[in-house]
């Protein structure tokens, strides 16, 4: 458009500029000032229906009772949903093992993670090809991943116990994976991080190459070690993004529900295992009203862990935030 | 401020043009979808079920009948097709026109009866005698609605393993077999010498034990009041599945997971409480095993396990059409059809009387005549109450009994656990 054209074209004899009519104003300011709502309004508009309706939604039921299995059971219960929670040691237990295996999934994860991002942004031979390669467990659905790794870890003919085997541990009495809690934590934990440890480390990857190389060599200059630049030059460097991560690992990982109820030796029960062992707050949220049919208590839960997962986001995002030379 | 009110203004009249294009993008699918329906007075019938239920030969012979009637068939997964159902119900729609709902989500759905058609209205009631009394009752809600027509019920016998008896030394001929477990400690004797001779487990899980054995109780975990009850039957049941645990009976696997198919394989269990249904699971778990099952007694006599109903969800189009396929579908021919070709018994006594059951065998396990054998144990049933909160209720004490075999807990310590994780279920 002639507009933006600032330079008149060689071969055009030089003509007055324009100027705009009244209606070309009026559609140059629709397209500025109009156009990006209009684009940005759909996913508003999914996320009122998806997301935001949801949410209050629930909040609505979790202050009433409503039992599928007795529909005469109606009207506001007020608090009384989230009061029993307080003493509902299923809840308290659930919500040990969430905490747990996230734990013992996204420190190992994140920690992981960087080291591979690191080592990828050296010079290496086919340098696509491992990048791919990292983010290979997050492309397969979990679904697919997690039956696998439940035969990997049964009892009787799994994988690991023929590990295990070989190294002289439980031949004659193999490990029974679900049966204890850490055993189980560890499996499960084992799921996660294998699935999200190649996708956080091209995260890091991406923002690991944005920082400038002067700043290495001058460390390096200075004799600083490749372990010491990791931790002194990277990790404060990067560390918007891994803020970004502890969050999106922190959501994650609370909310977990695929793993432990494909793991499970009888999912119908969504009960986590024989004892609870490993059962999740997602879990036990989907027992509740889908299997005891106590959709008001089941929705006040699902705000207990909104509410939680709030809290431990912000208190990880803070603590982040202070790592790597309190920047 | 007369800015800011322009700007809102604007951006509300964008995001309300985005809702225009939206609604009017479904709107035209709802109307397209309308006009499909409406067409030429055809009917279509969705009917949801699990596994096989044999209504591929049947949907043809109907449509061949009711031109204008099309018939669905959308087969899923067990547990996945009644949580759908529930949902479907909460939501207000998209049921299928047709539901089967078996006997572990029946006592769930009729205390929903008002989202169910009630039979009753629809002239179900002539069916009442011809059904088992108890098949009759388990559907009928507590405010005297039909929610269901029954199909089959799983009376219980014991499938067992006739090669493997043969190695251990014990008689495969099933009259023999029959006697040599007239009670479960007979039984639990019988796993003894087996597990003695071969080294391999003899049942598949404690559960397995449980669950026939409480099927057997005049009174389940909960009497007519709805009231727990597990110093009756419960308790007997779970000292059974003791015995067989201490006696290390027991391959600790759990049903119908992938370790169990695997165990079918490996010839990790001997012995399988089996309803009439687990013989087409039977046979397409071990396909290579044809002819290597037979089918005994069941120690203690009688029980049920499973079985299902037949529902109209009332949220649908073409209720009275669905409910005309019902009716036909639970006519003897049709019931007789079905028998034959998956194994389902039936749930009407005065066909366990027709030649086409009694002199039915079952080729895949060493031709045992299934009719009689699965007809004699239903009509031996002591009918049992399931109470509203049965299923939660098994599953706290399944996982108490598994808790045992992990090692986890003690036989001695362990009835008291069931007690009380039963009372929270109860409570649940």
């Amino acid at each position: 458009m002639s507009l933006t054209q600032l330079r008149p074209a060689a071969h055009h004899r030089a003509q007055p500029p324009k100027t705009p009519t009244k209606a070309r104003l009026w559609l140059h300011r629709f397209d500025t000032k109009t156009v990006p709502y209009a684009l940005i309004a759909p996913f508003f508009l999914l996320f009122g229906i998806f997301g935001l309706f949801p949410i209050i939604f629930n909040g609505v039921v979790a202050l009433r009772n409503w039992r599928l299995d007795d529909p005469t059971l109606t009207g506001w219960a007020g608090f009384g949903n989230f009061t029993k929670l307080l003493s509902d040691e299923d809840f308290w237990n659930a919500l040990g093992n969430t905490f747990g295996i996230f734990v013992l999934s996204t420190v190992p994860q994140l920690i992981a993670a960087l080291i591979i991002a690191n080592l990828l942004n050296r010079k290496l031979r086919a340098t696509t090809w491992w990048r791919i390669g990292v983010l290979l467990p997050y492309l397969t659905p979990v679904v697919a991943s997690t039956l696998v790794f439940a035969v990997f870890f049964s009892r009787d003919y799994g994988l690991a116990n023929w590990f295990l085997s070989l190294v002289g541990f439980g031949q004659d009495d193999p490990l029974d994976w679900r049966a204890a809690k850490w055993s189980s934590w560890i499996a499960i934990a084992t799921m996660v991080n294998w699935k999200w440890i190649g996708y956080n480390a091209l995260l890091y990857l991406s923002a690991m190459q944005t920082i400038p190389k002067d700043v290495y060599e001058a460390a390096a200059v200075d004799g600083a070690g490749p372990w010491r630049q990791l931790w002194q030059i990277t990790v404060p460097m990067i560390q918007p993004v891994v803020v970004f991560t502890v969050i999106l690992s922190t959501i994650g990982g609370l909310q977990l529900f695929n793993e432990p109820m494909m793991f499970d030796e009888n999912p119908q029960s969504a009960s986590g295992g024989s004892d609870h062992q490993f059962q999740t707050i997602a879990q036990l949220i989907y027992k509740v009203g889908w299997k005891d049919l106590n959709l008001g208590y089941a929705a006040a839960m699902s705000w207990a862990l909104f509410l939680i997962i709030l809290i431990v986001a912000g208190v990880n995002a803070l603590a982040t935030k202070r790592i790597g030379g309190g920047r | 401020m007369g800015r800011l009110g322009k700007r809102t203004l604007r951006a509300a009249a964008a995001g309300i043009a985005a809702t225009l294009v939206v609604a009017g993008c479904s709107g035209q699918a709802l109307e397209g979808g309308n006009e499909d329906n409406a067409s030429g007075g055809q009917v279509t019938l969705k009917i949801a079920f699990w596994g096989d239920m044999g209504l591929d030969k049947l949907k043809a012979a109907y449509e061949k009948d009711h031109p204008n009637v099309k018939i669905v068939l959308n087969s899923g997964e067990f547990n996945a097709q009644h949580e759908d159902l529930q949902k479907k119900l909460v939501a207000g729609s998209g049921a299928p026109d047709i539901s089967a709902v078996d006997e572990g989500f029946i006592v769930q759905f009729r205390s929903q009866a008002d989202k169910f058609v009630n039979l009753l209205d629809k002239g179900g009631a002539e069916f009442e005698s011809k059904y088992l009394p108890w098949k009759w009752k388990q559907s009928l809600s507590p405010d005297g609605k039909q929610i269901g027509l029954g199909t089959d019920v799983g009376g219980l016998a014991m499938c067992y393993r006739t090669d493997l008896f043969k190695k251990a030394g014990l008689p495969t001929d099933r009259e023999a077999v029959s006697k040599l477990w007239p009670s479960w400690d007979s039984f639990i004797n019988v796993g003894k010498q087996y597990v003695s001779k071969t080294g391999k487990k003899f049942v598949d899980s404690g559960t397995n034990m449980f669950n026939p054995v409480l099927a057997q109780q005049p009174v389940g975990f909960y009497n007519e009041q709805d009231q727990l009850q597990m110093d009756g039957g419960p308790k007997i049941a779970f000292d059974t599945a003791m015995k067989a645990i201490q006696a290390d009976l027991s391959a600790d696997l759990a049903s119908f997971q992938p370790n169990w198919d695997q165990g079918f394989k490996k010839d990790q269990f001997a012995v399988l409480a089996c309803p009439a249904w687990m013989l087409g699971h039977i046979q397409d778990t071990a396909p290579d095993q044809k002819g290597k099952w037979d089918i005994a007694s069941i120690p203690g006599g009688g029980g049920n396990w499973g079985g299902s109903w037949w529902t109209v969800p009332s949220q649908g189009k073409n209720i009275d059409a669905a409910v005309d396929f019902v009716k036909w579908l639970v006519q003897p021919e049709q019931q007789i059809e079905v028998f034959k070709t998956v194994g389902n018994l039936p749930s009407q006594p005065a066909l366990y009387k027709d030649p086409a059951v009694l002199d039915y065998k079952k080729e895949f396990m060493s031709n045992a005549p299934t009719g009689q054998i699965f007809a004699a144990t239903a009509e031996n049933l002591k009918p049992q109450y399931l109470g509203k909160k049965n299923g939660p209720t098994r599953v706290a004490v399944e996982n108490v009994i598994t808790r045992v075999q992990q090692g986890g807990l003690k036989p001695e310590a362990a009835w008291a656990e069931a007690v009380k994780e039963a009372e929270k279920a109860a409570k649940s």
